[in-house]
């Protein structure tokens, strides 16, 4: 058996995947519970509603990780080159990392912000409060995002035998 | 409680594959079981259809999806504020685009088909365009439908809290907007993903039926 096989890139393109699908539904899940609840605090309280905006920005950010570590999964790829089974594996190992950890990192989020928004209407200094934990949450997708950039470069190190 | 269905849910297949997998391995035929084989054997056009089929189905889902839930708020809402019924037609563009970027793609995978003899089909890059079509067709489709129930869940609050106050209305349409970028980065990976495949093309040297991957082993 060789060690380039023609379906490698079935699993280079399922590390792609995987990392855009995964971190999508963190993000989905996060700015959909965080907007329900800024929607709740703006009958109350409308001037706070742009400081409560920030659990949806960083469920963006959630997406942004994913997108970035499939664009790069994708340049690795190429019909013309050799594409050792290795690096398909890697390239899906990186792709998890990163959507998985983002759906974790989004559902966190989502759930903190949906709650954290609905205290800051009756008591506005949890807000510091509410920043360092969704902190913490978003720091849950930036370790994924490391870990699949630090796969992803050493997805090209083996060699057609 | 919910989760005990999960369970059961869960447990058959579980339990089926368990014991064809055992069954399999103590009866000396465990070599059945070959990944690569299959993806081997399985034809190109499998893979392409499939993740095209996907693209514009799912993209499809999380349109209609998040029309009926944002549909549904702002004409009960608009019961009792007549006043919503226009401005928060845009909760329902929002989610049709999405649906819009599922046609696109599927458009651009689809000129990516052409029609091979099966002696002339398996070679390293039709390979390539297949699995590059069916994974960026399932990543488009997915986001697309995860961004349609999210835009649909956020213009569903956009409509209530706008009748509530309309003053809200453009502060939850920033949600709004967040909420639809995940589909547009949906679109860019799949573009991406088939940007440097090439077309079904025949191979050069045509190979028996079948023989060509028995012999990269």
């Amino acid at each position: 058996m060789s060690s380039c096989p023609p379906y490698a890139p079935f699993f280079g393109f399922a590390g792609v995947a995987s990392s855009m699908i995964f971190s999508t539904v963190g993000a989905a899940y996060g700015t959909s519970k965080a907007g329900i609840g800024i929607a709740g605090l703006g009958q109350f309280k409308p001037e706070l509603i742009m400081k409560s905006l920030i659990p949806v920005v960083m469920s963006g950010i959630i997406a942004v990780y994913g997108l970035v570590v499939s664009v790069l999964i994708a340049g690795g790829l190429d019909p013309a080159q050799d594409y050792p089974l290795y690096s398909g594996f890697v390239h899906l190992g990186a792709g998890l990392a990163c959507g998985l950890t983002g759906l974790a990192a989004g559902y966190a989020i989502g759930i903190v912000g949906d709650s954290c928004v609905r205290a800051y209407v009756r008591e506005s200094k949890v807000f510091v409060a509410m920043v360092l934990i969704l902190i913490f949450a978003e720091v849950l997708g930036l370790y994924g995002l490391i870990v699949a950039l630090i796969m992803n470069s050493r997805a090209s190190e083996a060699r057609c035998s | 409680m919910g989760f005990l269905r999960l369970y059961y849910a869960l447990g058959l297949p579980s339990f089926l594959v368990t014991v064809i997998a055992l069954y399999l391995l103590f009866t000396g035929s465990g070599e059945a079981f070959n990944v690569g084989r299959f993806l081997e054997e399985s034809s190109p056009y499998l893979w392409a259809s499939t993740g095209i089929g996907l693209c514009i189905g799912l993209s499809v889902l999380g349109a209609g999806w998040g029309i009926f839930v944002t549909g549904a708020s702002i004409l009960g809402g608009g019961v009792r504020a007549p006043r919503i019924r226009t401005k928060n037609l845009i909760s329902i563009i929002f989610c049709e685009v999405v649906a819009i970027y599922g046609v696109i793609m599927g458009i651009v995978y689809s000129s990516k088909l052409a029609s091979i003899d099966e002696s002339q089909l398996y070679t390293k890059s039709n390979y390539y365009t297949g699995y590059a079509l069916f994974w960026g067709g399932l990543t488009v489709g997915v986001c697309n439908l995860l961004c349609g129930v999210s835009v649909g869940i956020t213009g569903s609050t956009a409509a209530l809290a706008d009748a509530a106050d309309p003053a809200l209305f453009v502060k939850i349409l920033i949600v709004e907007v967040f909420g639809s970028i995940l589909g547009l980065f949906g679109l860019i990976v799949g573009l991406l993903v088939v940007g440097k495949a090439e077309e079904f093309k025949a191979a050069a040297v045509p190979a028996a039926l079948g023989a060509l991957p028995l012999l990269s082993h």
